[in-house]
């Protein structure tokens, strides 16, 4: 009986390794980077702290495309423009402090819905491969971005500081100072414990939009859209408006993604004008991969755990790569590759699941189907 | 019925919005304030400076001001409140004296000649805006120095 | 002729468009009319012509092999190659081998192939069994497979023991550059190869007779039993299960094809580039090749060798001459964001078209 038992329970145990491989791997990376980089407790305290604030409410709006079955959404990416090109007017407009940053956030509504829409229609067009059609919406939408803000501000958009424009007359400048924004959300209630500031604002607002998505999950529509994502002939069938509901899933994501990335800007303090958002969409999508989600799964907790191991790993790889090769590069390049490897990871562990569950009989089924299509 | 609801409530989320970004954009409005003590001539008649001010913002000193020198302070929305600590002459009294003065909306950077305002002269005589220098010529926006290839900075 | 027949005639031509329209794609037909308001406001504006075409077929000789390299996944059903990154990381191994044994001249570029074709094997052999793993989800994959190997790639340029002073850093000794100059290599070895030069205009005969050899020989390929068995696989795969084709097994070679045109295709633009580029330089190559197959006709399931060349060119067409022709028209470039928009803007068009399906 108790062998039994016991035999049950390692199988259990290997299961949940087998399930949170990806978590794991992760704790021991740190585990073994954290004592070589030799950072103190505090320091790396504080750093995840004033990560975790800068960029939780951005992965949290990765959560609820997730949920509507739409995968991991690249396209998070247009939000972070709208972001940034709010930011970009209120700079102009010497709007300063907290009010700027409420104003960079409202302004990055209506633009965030327009591109959510855009992209929810794009996606509804390719079902099946929602995630490769996200990601090269997000350069398509990059060119865009480049066009209004190196050709059209200044030139047709009115931008009155030059110290925001290229030299040329239109156009913005590489990096753009949000000095009178910087770490104002941060500062405003922080607190101070032996040198580890915790940025509570930013907390309770990243804390608001996890309360909304657990009450948000509850409503009719969330609950439609769980149904879209299990699967969406049955959620047609049971007359829920399945392209309406997706549009909608991305709608929400890209507005929050907007607002996320102002908060992410305002901690950050300036501005990169065309390379911030490129890369904030692959990390996101990694720190949430990290914290044991998958492409059709994610809980709060995975964003809350990612953004801590993804973190650490981060702040220590680079010395850690410089201490073990005597080359920085080495440690940066490292953590390149695991961000990248992490997706990879999770994408075909994802893909091979859904292939294994499918099972026999779908794959016979599939067959049927695609004799049907080819005749 | 219900569909008139909908739309009637996203009216009303699309107002309250607007009527936050309004209010935002009032009370949020940052200026550059540039203290001057330097005496000054009006309507004929020459305003002397006192001996030195001391300028308070929010309890925290920003300027010790003697004769001919300008003080900077920055301040959000339309009013900016000073303490002024004058001493008329070297070794003289202290005078506190707690003034608020408003801010026209559209200048970013704003000089106050504080004899001016002391003697209670009109906004004219007192105010005026200030261009700060353009900055010195910049580097070469074009081929700037690429350190961070993956343009991922410091997530 | 009488009106009714000039109608039905005009009805006819109008119909005829519209057939000529859906074959070729729209968005095909805006960018083949905008490269044509390009050539022709070329003198207008006072750009070189000849010197313009010049460019635009040395680009095309430089890309036409890295575009080639689509083929064959397409053919096989395994979408676009986004993991043509993969394949450049071989091409590279190859190159820098052969420099660091000390070959030089044209037979450093054999070389490079030579060395090159094992790690093309052994890479796309691996990344074949990955992709049958994962069916269905071929091309998000294969973005990130291409991402991670460059990233890992990258740490390996700075560990692996290369020694040549040409390639290494100078100061350290050790680490490859980011941009290896390939003079006394392989600098232009295919394109001065029976180079004809007419005034302003000259062809790289040796390049382009390269790519046609590739070329044939893929058609050839296609032509074969395996060739058509591949297509077979990719167009019908229950047929192709039916008939007693490993499906398995095509797919595999597919994507090893793939890989090594692309470590070819990557030294032929080397070699008419100048320069080894390491490091990052490879991360975004897979994006103007698939945007180039794609401008050329072919979809998510289906490309022919004539998709090849007119995509390479319309593409290599706009990147080249839209810098010039709008930088002397409004004296705005421009070029970068249209490059950007007209690229995406395809490779979108592509993935969201209703007839395809999902797969």
């Amino acid at each position: 009986m108790s062998m039994n038992d016991n035999k049950g329970g390692g199988k259990r145990l290997l299961d949940l390794a087998r399930n949170n491989s990806v978590p794991l791997m992760f704790i021991l990376i740190c585990a073994v980077c954290i004592p070589v980089s030799g950072f103190s407790p505090a320091y790396l305290l504080n750093e995840i702290l004033t990560r975790m604030g800068r960029n939780t409410f951005l992965i949290l709006s990765l959560l609820i495309p997730i949920m509507a079955g739409m995968g991991l959404n690249f396209g998070m990416t247009l939000g972070a423009m709208a972001g940034e090109i709010g930011l970009i007017l209120v700079a102009d407009w010497q709007i300063w402090g907290i009010p700027g940053i409420i104003l960079a956030m409202i302004i990055s509504i209506p633009f965030s819905i327009l591109l959510g829409l855009m992209c929810g229609n794009l996606m509804n067009k390719a079902k099946g491969r929602e995630m490769v059609t996200g990601y090269i919406i997000s350069f398509f939408v990059n060119g865009l971005y480049q066009l209004v803000v190196l050709y059209m501000m200044g030139s047709i958009i009115p931008i009155i500081h030059s110290s925001i424009k290229l030299p040329r007359g239109y156009g913005i400048r590489n990096t753009v100072s949000l000095l009178h924004m910087r770490q104002y959300l941060d500062n405003l209630l922080a607190i101070h414990i032996g040198g580890v500031k915790i940025p509570v604002l930013t907390f309770l607002i990243t804390g608001l939009l996890c309360l909304f998505i657990i009450w948000f999950r509850k409503t009719k529509l969330g609950q439609d859209m769980r149904a879209v994502g299990q699967d969406m002939e049955v959620a047609r069938d049971a007359g829920i408006k399945v392209e309406r509901t997706r549009i909608i899933a991305i709608v929400m994501s890209t507005v929050f993604a907007g607002l996320g990335m102002v908060i992410y800007l305002q901690n950050m303090g300036n501005l990169s004008t065309y390379s911030s958002h490129t890369q904030i969409g692959m990390f996101c999508i990694a720190a949430l991969l990290v914290g044991g989600a998958s492409v059709d799964k994610a809980s709060i907790g995975n964003v809350f755990l990612g953004v801590i191991l993804f973190h650490l790993m981060f702040i220590v790889a680079p010395s850690t790569g410089a201490k073990i090769t005597g080359d920085s590069m080495i440690g940066e390049y490292f953590r390149v590759f695991i961000s990248y490897g992490v997706i990879t990871l999770a994408l075909i562990m994802y893909e091979t699941k859904k292939r294994k569950a499918k099972g026999k009989a779908g794959q016979m089924l599939q067959l049927a189907q695609s004799e049907e299509d080819g005749q | 019925m219900k569909s008139k609801r909908i739309i009637l409530f996203r009216l009303g989320a699309i107002l309250f919005l607007l009527i936050i970004a309004g209010i935002m954009m009032v009370i949020g409005r940052g200026h550059t304030v540039y203290v001057d003590n330097k005496s000054l001539e009006y309507n004929g008649q020459t305003y002397e400076t006192p001996y030195k001010v001391v300028v308070f913002v929010d309890g925290e000193q920003v300027a010790k001001l003697y004769d001919k020198e300008r003080g900077m302070t920055t301040c959000i929305g339309q009013k900016v409140a000073m303490s002024l600590e004058i001493t008329q002459k070297k070794g003289g009294e202290e005078e506190v004296k707690n003034i608020t003065i408003s801010l026209p909306y559209n200048m970013d950077g704003i000089a106050i000649n504080l004899p001016a305002y002391l003697a209670g002269l009109p906004e004219e005589a007192y105010l005026s805006e200030f261009q700060p220098a353009p900055d010195q010529p910049e580097e070469d926006e074009s081929d700037e120095a690429v350190t961070d290839e993956f343009g991922l900075g410091d997530i | 002729m009488s009106k009714t027949e000039n109608a039905a005639l005009a009805l006819g031509n109008k119909s005829k468009f519209h057939e000529f329209v859906d074959s070729f794609g729209l968005p095909r037909l805006i960018i083949a009319g905008f490269l044509l308001v390009l050539f022709i406001m070329a003198p207008i504006v006072g750009a070189d012509l000849p010197t313009q075409i010049t460019n635009t077929i040395n680009r095309f000789s430089w890309n036409a092999v890295l575009v080639l390299a689509m083929v064959p996944m397409v053919h096989s059903g395994c979408g676009l190659n986004f993991g043509l990154p993969l394949g450049i990381i071989s091409g590279l191994l190859g190159a820098t081998m052969s420099i660091q044994f000390g070959f030089t001249g044209p037979m450093s570029f054999v070389m490079a192939i030579v060395i090159a074709t094992p790690f093309a094997l052994i890479f796309g052999g691996g990344y074949g069994w990955l992709l049958n793993k994962i069916k269905g989800g071929e091309m998000m994959i294969a973005t990130y497979v291409g991402f991670s190997s460059v990233s890992f790639m990258c740490m390996m340029w700075l560990l692996l023991p290369y020694s040549s002073p040409t390639m290494v850093w100078g100061l350290s000794g050790k680490g490859l550059r980011t941009t290896i100059s390939l003079e006394g290599f392989y600098d232009k070895v295919l394109a001065n190869f029976l180079q004809i030069n007419i005034g302003n205009l000259s062809i790289p005969v040796g390049s382009l007779a390269f790519f046609a050899l590739l070329a044939f020989l893929m058609w050839a390929f296609l032509h074969t039993k395996t060739g058509t068995a591949m297509t077979a696989v990719g167009s019908n795969p229950a047929f192709a299960r039916a008939s007693g084709i490993n499906i398995d097994k095509m797919r595999l070679l597919s994507v090893v094809m793939s890989t090594w045109l692309a470590a070819v295709g990557i030294l032929v633009y080397e070699q008419g580039f100048g320069f080894i580029q390491l490091y990052m330089a490879p991360f975004y190559m897979a994006l103007p090749a698939v945007s180039a197959i794609l401008i050329g006709g072919a979809s998510v399931n289906k490309a022919s060798i004539t998709n090849v060349i007119i995509g390479t060119f319309l593409f290599q067409g706009i990147v080249t001459m839209t810098p010039t022709v709008m930088n002397s028209m409004i004296h705005m470039d421009m070029s970068e964001v249209i490059r950007i928009v007209v690229s995406n803007g395809m490779i979108l068009y592509a993935l969201t078209r209703k007839t395809e399906g999902a797969k």
